[in-house]
């Protein structure tokens, strides 16, 4: 676990080496369901066995259970209470990441558009027409998940991914510098903002909310700090696109996946600069004159709240305001982590949910992991190998945590104080 | 530094399987074995440097990121067109949006040398191209020959 010892939380609280986080939530983890563990007291129900490649998923205020994934919709209902759906239904036409309920809505997305469906009282799958909120975005092939936030008005928040490791004039080729300014900016890299009371919106009827973003997969609404959070994907590849200044081991570990307040107008550094979780700073990313050591100029770009370790793969972000958890876990939030691939060959990681406190909006102490054991032995180091890649996460009407799989569509359901 | 001595050696083994002469020596016949399991060795190497973390170890790939390449039909086929795709980014794979079962796009490796080109393809066809036949330097030059001028 050498990798993960430079993680740190950044300002706001003291540096705890991660290793230490580790030991001591080792030491209180339980095995569950599917070989998950979890810290003691909480327990992991299989809510369904698996149909397909999920991605995220949302549950309703009556506990029905929507899950986005790359070969469609599908809706669950647990008839008796016991935690495992006895109905799932297949439905809608779109392929993508995002789902989200809102008020009586049911919103989703795929590569290139926002939609919701009306869900009529009592109906587990809506039978109503797909309604177009925004469409356009250009088809890109990589980091194209337009994933979204809404706030309390409706307000739609999307995830422009780039298409793009680090904006080079040659994308992923070695020595490749960057592009300067990065056009890519002009469309992607950011967070586009489209208004909640307006439908068959286009792309380009969007405002660029923030910029600098990579790919902000776990993108969140804070309802008490009302306010946007994402923890970004960072980029690939500081060894094989400029071995001259990094080795194998510096790629597997200094690229932090960085988790931010996101404010209107924030810049947070993509392509130019990449925050290193080595030496504690933002630094110049090699394609734009960095050195390993060079940093930007000061207060241009912020330092994450968290600094995260590289590749782990932020896919989905939660604030916790449910009623089941014990105290400390108000207000905190659940970072989903797919796990890593550009970290071999170096031992693959992440692959596991965490919790991080917080309080008024801020880390107030190291983070934990929260549930582990999804990749199993993952043989060969290769993630396909992996049993179950967390993608996604939900709270339900009596505070559970569910949590999806990327493998087979799995679906958790985690509890506290209740077998 | 690495790299560039990487490069030395790796063009002294290519040089010495291509003439079929072990480097430094006069040309006695070498024994078969040595220069190939040498020649393997330097190509995977270089295949860790350079390919490994997208096609992974067991060459794989990652599931809607990278494909696999063990087994596919460019590494055992004809190992010209082999060494173009390489050095062509699989034909200028980021020019593809549509359609792509790939999430990133395969940069090309122009800038390595025949030497390295021979040592990473000789390694992937006898590891993942189901024991095809190595790939000479002078196959790579002749490739190399037929593209266009960067």
């Amino acid at each position: 676990m050498r990798a993960t010892c430079f993680a740190k939380v950044v300002r706001s609280t003291p540096v705890f080496p991660l290793l230490m986080a580790l030991l001591v939530n080792d030491a209180a983890m339980a095995a569950d369901a599917d070989g998950l563990t979890l810290p003691e007291g909480f327990s992991a129900t299989v809510v369904q066995e698996g149909q397909g490649a999920g991605r995220h998923l949302a549950v309703a205020a009556n506990g029905d259970i929507y899950l986005a994934s790359r070969d469609g919709l599908l809706a669950m209902r647990d008839k008796d209470g016991d935690g495992k759906a006895d109905e799932t239904m297949k439905f809608g036409d779109v392929q993508g990441t995002e789902v989200r309920l809102f008020k009586n809505w049911l919103y989703v997305s795929d590569n290139v558009g926002v939609y919701r469906y009306k869900l009529k009282k009592g109906e587990l799958a809506p039978t109503s027409a797909r309604q177009v909120v925004v469409d356009g975005f250009p088809m890109e092939r990589q980091h194209a998940d337009k994933t979204f936030a809404l706030d309390p008005k409706g307000t739609v928040y999307v995830n422009v991914g780039a298409p793009s490791n680090s904006c080079q004039q040659k994308d992923r080729e070695e020595g490749s510098l960057g592009q300067d300014p990065c056009p890519i900016l002009e469309k992607y890299g950011g967070v586009w903002v489209f208004p909640g009371n307006k439908f068959n919106q286009k792309a380009t009827d969007g405002r660029r909310f923030a910029t600098g973003m990579r790919n902000a997969v776990a993108i969140e609404w804070n309802g008490p700090q009302k306010a946007l959070y994402a923890v970004i994907h960072g980029r690939d590849s500081i060894d094989t696109l400029f071995p001259a200044l990094y080795n194998a081991e510096d790629n597997a570990t200094r690229q932090a996946e960085e988790f931010h307040k996101i404010t209107d107008g924030g810049n947070y550094g993509w392509p130019y600069t990449f925050f290193d979780t080595k030496s504690g700073h933002r630094v110049l990313a090699p394609e734009y004159g960095g050195d390993g050591k060079k940093v930007p100029e000061a207060g241009k770009y912020p330092d994450p709240l968290v600094a995260f370790p590289a590749h782990w793969a932020p896919n989905d972000l939660l604030f916790y305001a449910g009623k089941n958890f014990p105290a400390k876990y108000k207000e905190g939030a659940f970072i989903a982590f797919h796990g890593s691939w550009n970290r071999a060959p170096e031992p693959q990681a992440g692959y596991k949910v965490v919790f991080q406190p917080m309080k008024n909006g801020k880390p107030s102490g190291p983070y934990e992991v929260f549930v582990d054991g999804f990749a199993g032995e993952m043989a060969d180091n290769n993630p396909r190998n992996a049993r179950y890649r967390p993608v996604g996460l939900a709270v339900g009407p009596d505070g559970s945590l569910y949590v999806s799989d990327s493998q087979k569509g799995r679906v958790w359901r985690i509890r506290y104080g209740a077998k | 530094m690495n790299r560039s001595l990487t490069a030395i050696l790796s063009g002294a083994l290519g040089l010495a399987l291509a003439s079929g002469v072990a480097l430094g020596q006069s040309p006695t016949p070498a024994t078969p074995a040595a220069p190939a399991a040498d020649a393997t060795a330097t190509g995977q190497k270089l295949y860790a440097r350079h390919c490994l973390s997208c096609h992974q170890s067991d060459g794989y790939g990652v599931p809607n990121m990278q494909p696999a390449i063990k087994g596919g039909a460019w590494v055992k086929g004809d190992p010209k067109a082999l060494a173009l795709f390489v050095m062509t980014g699989g034909f200028d794979s980021a020019g593809r949006k549509e359609g792509a079962a790939s999430h990133n796009v395969m940069p090309a490796f122009r800038q390595l040398s025949d030497d390295e080109l021979a040592g990473i393809l000789s390694y992937i066809r006898e590891k993942f191209g189901e024991g095809a036949p190595a790939v000479t330097p002078g196959l790579v030059a002749e490739a190399r020959a037929t593209l266009p001028a960067p």
